[in-house]
């Protein structure tokens, strides 16, 4: 469904991507995990092309081009089918958390506005914050701003939702109930990439893992390949690394 | 072209007035730094007389139009010191007068940049300070003064322009400074050349603000580059 | 000492002419400079070309030189580039509309500092959002962003419009009939100025204090989607209490406080 083939991206020289193929089929869970700094917040930049890559070639929707070539009817047609969510959540500050949902039905769809409302009330309902509809970003907590972002993406009933780090910047006590939405999602069968420090989530809500390290893919496969029998030493060290510390 | 060489030749009439501009500019923000301090003081003081004072002071001012500032003090002041001291001052410089009334409105937004700028550095570095053993005046004077003085440059910088821009209303008053030369080489020309004549009065003040605010740019960045390096 | 009194209650009746005056000054510059300077702004962000420099140049002219020269200069230069266009019709037009020029160019620059600033305080992420969920720059611009600069900058549009207040008081300079103008010939009759000055001056307190309070309840309205449920803000009771254009430095300690707490949870995540 969609298909990245050889995605290329350098900052001032430094290639931070080299050449990096992903696909994504239908009703995939997709966990990137690696260290930081391993290119796996460009990949889902450029992949969404939140910024423009310097080179691959990606087929989704009805855009099947290289990068450096898509038009900006193409990039609209590419974001119309993704969902992101922020690892800042990125909520727009100046609107209620259901206008943060209907704000892309009504404006970029031309979605009705009491149908636009249906729609964002039914996604607010799903990540359990019907009674926080009329609270602006200022006055939820990190965990419920952070739902609300997926409630937004989810809204826009895209192909796929893009995960940057959805936790990250959330207090420990929070991340519980941001991952339950995410699991709750990948099991109503939603098409997930997930860029994730969450190791058990990877583990046991994802149905592939890509290792990422220094822009490559190192590794990809089942969690059960990936978490039990790595293959590489890069991944196997990394594995030490951060299950030693959970 | 014809422009350029009246406006060069201008400046070269108004540029002997500048002394005037200097003077009433640098002590005004001498005398205004020094009551600013005294109002900063007094906001952070015990009692609570005087915080009131100094809020009220500081309020009043942020109201009150430079040029209003001036005329109230060149025919308040006298009045005032012949009715309560007995005084006759009218006889003084009138440049005197302008200063005062720039010292007044200078102090105002001066005490509020030096208590935002001690605001901003003074809590966890002077305990700090008092943690290591140093006395109170050690913590202000060697920590919390070149930290503070770092976080007040630009909008003390801003401050002193204002004023210096407010300082051109000292010709209202009767006083020849740059602004008056200028209006009087008007005048003989019988109204010619008018523009071009007020370009270069502009012109010396642009250059003037100009050069504090690379004055400014350059102390922050040593500021910074020492920084970094004790960083590293 | 003793005021003429008489004299005050005369002059506050005479000068109060002189309020509509100024306050029509300071409204058309204002309504002129607030979408002009968003403008410049926007140019100076987005680094247009050749227009970036214009901009720049004007805006350091501006607060570098006095409001005087930039009266004075006006005043000299305007009437008679009219006369080319207009013929002698020039000469006799309002001086009023000299005020309205001067002091709308001098909001201008003012005001492109202001919105700069502002601008830059909305994050880059609300146009990354925006894009995301398939809107075009335009509309993100229009809907979210601008939105929120223009709160951001009320602080600061508070300031600009008390500075052009007070810089209204010159002018009588172009022989505009506003309060310092009025109060300047009623005085001359028998050299009662301080008497004159005094009365001005609480004119001016009271302006400025108006315009402070309006400024801070549309602040209050405007800005609900900022404070949390557990702290309201209250009005600040000091009259004219400066507000430190504190802003930024609210959105910078939001920002680099995330950023700890990102950081905090890496270093856990490590231990």
């Amino acid at each position: 469904m969609l298909k990245i083939e050889g995605l290329r991206k350098s900052y001032d020289g430094n290639e931070i991507l080299k050449g990096i193929s992903v696909d994504v089929s239908k009703g995939d869970v997709i966990s990137i995990i690696g260290p930081s700094g391993s290119g796996k917040t460009t990949l889902l930049r450029n992949m969404t092309t939140l910024e423009q890559a310097d080179g691959g070639h990606i087929q989704f929707a009805d855009v099947d081009k290289d990068f450096q070539k898509l038009s900006s009817k193409d990039i609209q047609t590419i974001r119309r089918n993704v969902g992101f969510v922020f690892q800042n959540y990125n909520l727009f500050n100046n609107k209620t958390a259901l206008q943060n949902i209907t704000e892309g039905l009504i404006v970029a769809r031309k979605v009705n506005k009491s149908e636009a409302k249906k729609i964002a009330l039914e996604a607010l309902e799903r990540v359990g914050l019907s009674d926080r509809q009329n609270h602006y970003p200022s006055q939820l907590s990190g965990g419920q701003q952070q739902r609300v972002g997926i409630a937004r993406a989810v809204a826009l009933n895209p192909k796929v939702i893009f995960f940057d780090e959805p936790t990250s910047a959330l207090d420990p006590e929070l991340v519980g109930e941001v991952l339950k939405v995410m699991r709750d999602l990948a099991e109503s069968g939603t098409t997930m990439v997930v860029v994730t420090h969450q190791m058990n989530f990877a583990r046991n809500v994802s149905n592939k893992v890509i290792f990422m390290a220094d822009g490559h893919i190192v590794e990809q496969g089942s969690p059960e390949s990936i978490f039990e029998h790595p293959s590489e030493k890069r991944t196997q060290e990394f594995l030490t690394d951060i299950l030693a510390n959970v | 072209m014809e422009n350029i060489k009246l406006i060069i030749n201008f400046l070269g009439q108004l540029l002997p007035a500048i002394n005037i501009t200097l003077i009433v500019s640098v002590s005004s923000i001498v005398l205004g730094s020094l009551l600013g301090l005294g109002l900063a003081a007094a906001k952070q003081s015990e009692s609570a007389i005087l915080r009131v004072f100094a809020s009220i002071y500081v309020s009043v001012i942020r109201a009150t139009p430079s040029i209003i500032m001036i005329f109230v003090v060149y025919y308040g002041m006298p009045l005032f010191f012949s009715a309560w001291f007995h005084i006759n001052i009218e006889g003084w410089n009138r440049m005197y007068f302008v200063i005062i009334a720039l010292t007044l409105l200078f102090s105002a937004p001066v005490s509020e940049i030096m208590r935002s700028a001690y605001g901003s550095v003074s809590k966890g570095q002077t305990e700090a300070g008092l943690m290591v053993g140093m006395t109170p005046f050690q913590t202000f004077y060697r920590i919390v003064l070149p930290q503070a003085f770092v976080v007040a440059l630009p909008n003390f910088a801003n401050s002193v322009i204002n004023l210096m821009k407010e300082g051109a209303l000292t010709f209202t008053i009767g006083v020849v400074d740059m602004v008056a030369k200028a209006q009087m080489i008007v005048a003989n020309n019988s109204g010619g050349y008018a523009w071009q004549t007020y370009c270069a009065l502009a012109l010396i003040y642009w250059v003037i603000s100009l050069a504090i605010d690379k004055g400014v740019t350059l102390v922050e960045k040593s500021y910074q580059a020492k920084r970094k390096t004790i960083a590293a | 000492m003793s005021l003429n009194t008489d004299f005050m209650v005369k002059v506050a009746h005479t000068a109060i002419q002189g309020v509509p005056v100024t306050l029509q000054i300071v409204l058309v510059a204002l309504l002129i400079s607030l979408p002009v300077g968003c403008l410049f702004a926007l140019i100076r962000i987005y680094r247009i070309k050749g227009l970036e420099q214009i901009v720049k140049l004007y805006v350091s002219f501006v607060r570098g030189t006095p409001i005087i020269a930039q009266i004075l200069i006006v005043y000299s230069a305007f009437p008679s580039l009219l006369n080319m266009i207009i013929g002698k019709a020039a000469f006799s037009i309002n001086p009023i509309y000299y005020a309205y020029i001067v002091f709308t160019l001098n909001s201008i620059a003012t005001l492109t500092e202001v919105f700069r600033s502002a601008l830059q305080t909305v994050d880059k992420g609300q146009l990354e959002a925006g894009l995301m969920v398939g809107m075009r720059p335009r509309q993100i611009f229009w809907r979210i962003i601008l939105p929120q600069a223009l709160i951001s900058a009320l602080p600061n549009i508070t300031n600009a419009t008390l500075y052009l207040m007070k810089n209204s008081s010159l002018a009588f300079i172009m022989s505009v009939k506003d309060i310092t103008a009025i109060a300047k010939t009623e005085a001359a009759f028998n050299y009662n100025f301080l008497e004159a000055y005094l009365v001005v001056w609480v004119y001016y307190l009271i302006i400025c204090y108006s315009a402070e309070v309006i400024f801070y309840l549309l602040e209050r309205y405007f800005s609900k989607y900022r404070r949390s449920t557990k702290k309201t803000t209250y009005f600040n009771w000091q009259p004219f209490s400066i507000k430190q254009p504190n802003v930024s430095a609210e959105a910078e300690l939001t920002e680099s406080g995330r950023g700890d707490h990102a950081q905090n949870r890496r270093i856990k995540k490590k231990l």
